[in-house]
């Protein structure tokens, strides 16, 4: 029998993903054992043409990591797709936008404005901005566009299977490559992590979850012992999926919230925003406004990862903006 | 007593996010104040109305 054919992709991401692929030590060998990876930009030579002139459906299983951030992730995303039987969005930026959707609070013209003009570091007198199309005496010379909203993979493609995290841990990329190559996948649609929060995961003592007061992760030593939430520090944990092995918690760091919201809950950051308001005691006016003033961005801490991924997906364009 | 917690920073986060200050809003009304409430409802659906039906952009490409 023909070895199942393997693809990896990398689109709005930074590379841990692929370097967590990587991770696997030498576990990676009995990957290549089992599978020929047929397309894996971080470690093989293989180009989109290559790509485009095999059969459709002719890949068994796709990692998709990265964000949908231009035109030609979107491109690759729907490429993919065609070619591939098992689609799985890899990583939080593929789940659920991740840290590149934070930009959702902005947009395209906001973030060339800010990186081709007014950051300080730039000397760009002739206010050279990128262009999808320009003609050089060569010919014609093409960028891919950069989109207004960052997307998640299964807002552009149907998507089998969901394995979050910043990147995903090793366990579980072992656990969907042993279950794919057992032929004992899950229903399409699951998530490939643990079902609990990872609150119900952690192993710190927790006694009464009563904050009188919000440290930032920089203003305090937490005790490595205690629950950090009990401690006034923002830990996404009562909001996030379980699964990634507390990599965060065991080195006295709060949850960030990567590994997106828990069976059950459809907005991460609202589930939150219910969470850190519920456990800060004090009713009077001058309590309440020292908590909202003590979460100093409750959404870029509580959509961290999940922004592109929530109800409101963006930031909302202004109506005179649209179109712009 | 959490709800007058939840709102606030439930507004700074909407805030964040570009929504209307004017979309979301917390009264405390009593079983008993059956006129009130009512005032406070036409208060606030005149207020949306005013506002335009919501739009937030946040579905594909500029959506």
């Amino acid at each position: 029998m023909a070895k199942p054919k393997v693809a990896l992709y990398w689109a709005g991401a930074c590379g841990g993903c692929d370097v967590a692929v990587l991770d696997t030590n030498e576990k990676i060998l009995d990957i290549a054992a089992i599978a020929d990876i047929v397309f894996w930009p971080i470690a093989l030579d293989f180009k989109y043409h290559h790509v485009e002139a095999m059969e459709d459906k002719s890949v068994d299983l796709c990692l998709f990591n990265g964000a949908i951030r231009t035109s030609e992730h979107e491109k690759i995303a729907r490429l993919l797709r065609a070619k591939s039987k098992v689609m799985v969005a890899f990583g939080a930026c593929s789940c659920f936008g991740g840290i590149p959707a934070l930009a959702n609070f902005t947009n395209r013209a906001e973030i060339l404005e800010r990186v081709y003009k007014e950051a300080p570091s730039n000397a760009n007198d002739n206010g050279t901005f990128p262009q999808t199309h320009t003609k050089v005496d060569e010919g014609e010379l093409e960028l891919p566009e950069f989109f207004d909203t960052v997307l998640t993979l299964a807002q552009v493609v149907d998507v089998e299977y969901f394995v979050p995290g910043c990147p995903p841990p090793v366990d579980l990329i072992l656990k969907v490559v042993d279950a794919f190559a057992t032929g004992q996948l899950p229903p399409v649609g699951s998530v490939i992590a643990s079902d609990k929060t990872l609150c119900d995961e952690c192993e710190r003592v927790k006694e009464e979850k009563k904050i009188t007061k919000i440290y930032r992760p920089h203003e305090i030593i937490p005790d490595p012992e205690k629950c950090l939430l009990e401690q006034g520090i923002i830990c996404c944990g009562p909001a996030t999926r379980g699964g990634c092995g507390l990599r965060c918690i065991k080195a006295n760091m709060p949850c960030r919230g990567c590994f997106g919201p828990p069976p059950g809950v459809a907005d991460q950051g609202a589930k939150l925003v219910s969470a850190i308001a519920s456990i800060y005691q004090g009713n009077s006016a001058e309590e309440i406004a020292k908590m909202v003033n003590e979460v100093v961005d409750p959404a870029g801490t509580f959509y961290r990862f999940g922004l592109a991924d929530s109800m409101l997906k963006r930031k909302r364009i202004e109506q005179a903006e649209k179109g712009g | 007593m959490k709800a007058a917690r939840r709102i606030p920073l439930l507004k700074k986060m909407l805030s964040q996010l570009g929504i209307e200050d004017e979309r979301v809003r917390l009264e405390w009304v009593s079983a008993s104040e059956g006129d009130r409430f009512a005032t406070i409802v036409d208060g606030m659906t005149e207020q949306l109305r005013q506002l335009g039906p919501f739009c937030h952009n946040g579905g594909g490409e500029n959506g």
